[in-house]
């Protein structure tokens, strides 16, 4: 509330738009208004906490197992002299789950660099690759262990689902990791991985915003990041303000949608049996 | 008693090779030996079939297909029932596939069905488009402009020459769509930019682990029905008069499920006594 | 740095902001941005990139077979497949047909490579799944909590009631179990037989009694009945609590994507 910028820019956007509607909206398709104040109303609540959050106002992030694990889990993988897996999903740069992935990898990459744990990451795709190679290389530069990167450590399998769980199978067979982290968009081959790396001893974390793979993992693994916890994993990991202030965002943004579900409920029946009020799912039905 | 404990101790600890045999014993004996189980439909199949049914003769439907082999048990049996039925009915069928291995199944089951059991003839009763990439964009495309998609079917045909893409420009030029899935793309980008959209009624077969994520969209009534995994394309074998291949497989997966609640229980004796054990002791 | 950072960075921007915002306006050019070209950028940008990525697959595997490092033998399988494919889709056809239309026609090299060597490959690496099941069901479903038993009990009925077999047993049978199950609860609460015995004696006489008067059938009463009781797990508290964890997982990627077209998140370029 004390943000006094945050409000004006926000009443500024407000205005613009009460203009431009009253010139009769040009170009804007009128039927999705609803969705556009939906978008507006929740990107200013997740960036209001932002701001919040690097204004230096406290947040609370509950404890999560699955991520205070990792790092147990390389450490282990020292310990042992062997390698750390990690498979960031078998989709493209496209989903966010993969972005999200590879953001945690760069995070891993940076404790495998100060515990000197060599790396491993089979890919299903090229553009994921790249980028993952690009998160290797900046993590391992800036914990100022450039010469213990490796181009190779980031490494592509193949684009096919059951042939990439085949190779990434045999990577573990072979070369029986410790940790086995799986953090990405997963769909059957979830629990072919997740039960070779069990019969293998390796500890495994696994993060996925895949509703139907997640009693899987949570099955086979020792910890599971679910559904938006593995994307709060970034916030988690880095402690960065910006980071954590979208967590908090997020959490903001879910109770309004509670809120506005409740109400909703209350509104449709006080329409279907009086009469009185409007058709909540006629207004809110995106067109 | 000791010695039943010992016996359960043994088997909560039995190396996971043993589970493996008798899980492999228990699938290809009942394939080899079929038990003839009854099969018994369900709402959600069955609003499936009437959907289908009630379609005018004749009706143009567009069947895209998105599973590869490796889910061929759960999906084919379903293409293969659902192309049955429409071609039964003599519906106009236009295959499109948002996977590449959709289009080899797809060739798989017009081979069976509409040239061995229907004698079809393709670009008039049937025609296969086939593989576009792009996802998303590929339902975009062929709800906005299905012509700058496929100007050329799957054999390399112009569109324009095939009889029964006439008057064929987008997706509401359907009169129903169902959707074989096993994942991305496939029945959930169709509801969110095709079907609901457009009012363009739709189905779906989807695998079993799919069911959860696709089952609210049957319960807001943006797709009609479904079938769900094996079991629901045994239900639609059923109810179209034809037995196949997930039927006989509905044999071996009850004797499987049945083995696998066996263990579960053997596991769970073995677990309490351990406890008991460690706390007598 | 202006080009490893600012440009990238900006480019996200711009380019979300219009694929966000382009779904309210309704003017050609953007529409058609948004809803073809967009995506169709991507999957080009895609298909060059796939060329690097068997570039380092092809670089990996033959380093691996020219020194001998250890596994050698299954690198020079993949090298061979990766010939093999290159051939068949590019150079031998088998059967004269139009390039493109040879992928999928009859009697070509690269069909015969489809039927006989990946499709039976992919069917063997999914049918792992029925092992791996049985093994991780037998290992993870443990009586431990309430909530893992109530995760055991529905499993089983789903499991049970979603297959033919589950058709078969009768309500009544399951009634039976149930009075069973409760005798043996009751055994480890009161710790006398005499009561246990009573109990379970009333239990199943009731049972009986109620099933001579409706005549055994077998789906009555249908909340005993596991393919009903199956159904109705999967269509209530299964889809309620999928739905939340779609809506959860749908916030999530929406304010993940904010942040990245806002470039308050950045790490997927580097720090």
């Amino acid at each position: 509330m004390k943000d006094k910028k945050f409000w004006q820019v926000v009443g500024l956007i407000l205005l613009v738009f009460f203009v431009y509607w009253l010139a009769g909206a040009p170009y804007f398709i009128t039927d999705r208004v609803v969705m556009f104040f939906s978008i507006f109303i929740l990107g200013s609540i997740l960036l209001y906490n932002i701001r919040y959050a690097e204004r230096g106002g406290e947040v609370y992030l509950r404890p999560i197992p699955g991520l205070k694990a990792v790092e147990e889990a390389v450490g282990r993988s020292t310990e042992m002299g062997r390698p750390v897996l990690y498979v960031p999903g078998i989709q493209d740069m496209d989903q966010v789950e993969t972005v999200a992935g590879v953001v945690v990898l760069g995070h891993v990459a940076k404790m495998t660099a100060q515990y000197e744990t060599n790396l491993n990451v089979p890919v299903a795709r090229s553009i994921v690759m790249k980028a993952a190679r690009e998160a290797c290389r900046e993590s391992y530069t800036v914990e100022g262990r450039p010469d213990m990167f490796n181009e190779d450590m980031v490494h592509y399998l193949t684009d096919d689902q059951f042939a990439y769980a085949a190779g990434v199978n045999g990577i573990m067979n072979r070369e029986k990791p410790a940790a086995c982290l799986y953090m990405g968009k997963f769909y059957a081959e979830s629990l072919i991985l997740a039960e070779t790396g069990n019969s293998i001893g390796a500890i495994q974390i696994a993060g996925t915003a895949s509703q139907a793979q997640i009693p899987f993992f949570v099955t086979a693994c020792d910890y599971t990041l679910i559904g938006e916890e593995f994307f709060a994993a970034s916030a988690y990991l880095s402690q960065k303000p910006e980071l954590v202030g979208g967590v908090r965002g997020q959490d903001m943004i879910k109770l309004t949608v509670i809120a506005s579900i409740i109400f909703s409920i209350l509104m449709m029946a006080l329409y279907e049996s009086t009469g009185l009020g409007f058709d909540v799912t006629n207004f809110l039905t995106i067109r | 008693m000791s010695k039943l404990e010992d016996i359960l101790l043994k088997i909560g600890s039995v190396d996971r090779r043993w589970i493996f045999i008798i899980i492999a014993i228990v699938v290809i004996i009942p394939l080899l030996v079929p038990i003839g189980m009854p099969i018994r439909a369900t709402d959600t199949s069955k609003a499936v079939y009437d959907a289908i049914e009630d379609l005018p003769k004749g009706s143009k439907f567009l069947l895209s297909l998105e599973y590869s082999p490796s889910t061929k048990p759960e999906n084919h049996p379903m293409a293969i029932s659902i192309l049955r039925h429409l071609f039964r009915n003599d519906h106009k069928v236009y295959i499109t596939c948002l996977w590449p291995d959709g289009q080899f199944m797809a060739q798989d089951a017009l081979s069976q069905v509409a040239e061995g059991e229907f004698n079809k003839v393709y670009g008039e009763d049937y025609v296969l488009l086939g593989y576009r990439p792009g996802a998303e964009a590929v339902v975009k495309g062929i709800v906005s402009n299905i012509r700058k998609l496929y100007s050329v079917d799957s054999k390399q045909t112009k569109i324009d020459e095939i009889p029964m893409m006439d008057g064929i420009t987008k997706f509401k030029d359907f009169a129903f769509l169902f959707s074989v899935s096993s994942g991305y793309p496939g029945t959930i980008e169709w509801v969110q930019y095709a079907a609901d959209p457009t009012g363009v009624p739709m189905s779906s077969g989807v695998t079993s682990i799919q069911v959860n994520e696709v089952m609210p969209y049957v319960q807001s009534g943006q797709m009609v029905g479904l079938l769900a995994g094996m079991p629901g394309a045994a239900e639609y074998e059923s109810l179209v008069g034809e037995k196949g291949s997930a039927t006989s497989g509905m044999d071996a997966q009850s004797i499987a499920h049945l083995v696998i609640v066996l263990f579960i229980v053997l596991g769970n004796a073995a677990y309490f006594i351990e406890r008991k054990r460690s706390r007598k002791y | 740095m202006l080009w490893k950072r600012q440009i990238p960075i900006l480019i996200v921007a711009v380019i979300g902001s219009i694929t966000l915002f382009g779904w309210f306006i309704n003017e050609p050019s953007i529409k058609v941005f948004v809803e073809d070209d967009a995506t169709q950028w991507y999957n080009i940008l895609a298909s060059f990139a796939a060329i690097l990525g068997a570039l380092n697959l092809i670089k990996i595997q033959v380093q691996k077979v020219l020194y001998q490092k250890p596994g050698w033998g299954y690198s020079s399988i993949a090298v061979f497949g990766f010939v093999f494919s290159i051939i068949a889709g590019f150079f031998i056809k088998g059967v004269d047909v139009e390039w493109g239309a040879h992928v999928s026609s009859e009697g070509t090299l690269f069909k015969w490579m489809f039927d006989y060597i990946f499709s039976p490959m992919s069917a063997t690496m999914f049918s792992l799944l029925a092992f791996f099941v049985a093994s991780a069901s037998y290992r993870a479903f443990r009586i431990r909590n309430f909530e893992a038993t109530l995760l055991l009990v529905s499993g089983i009925i789903i499991m049970i009631g979603r297959v033919p077999v589950g058709g078969v047993i009768s309500s009544w049978f399951v009634m039976y179990l149930i009075v069973l199950c409760a005798g043996i609860y009751v055994n480890s609460w009161k710790k006398d037989l005499k009561i246990t015995f009573v109990f379970v004696l009333v239990g199943i006489s009731l049972v009986t009694i109620g099933g001579v008067l409706m005549g055994w059938p077998i789906d009555q009463p249908g909340v005993f009945y596991l393919p009903s009781i199956q159904e109705w797990i999967y269509y209530y508290p299964n889809v309620a609590g999928a739905r939340a964890i779609m809506i959860g997982i749908g916030l999530g990627i929406f304010a993940t994507s904010i942040r990245y077209i806002l470039g308050i998140e950045r790490s997927y370029i580097g720090e």
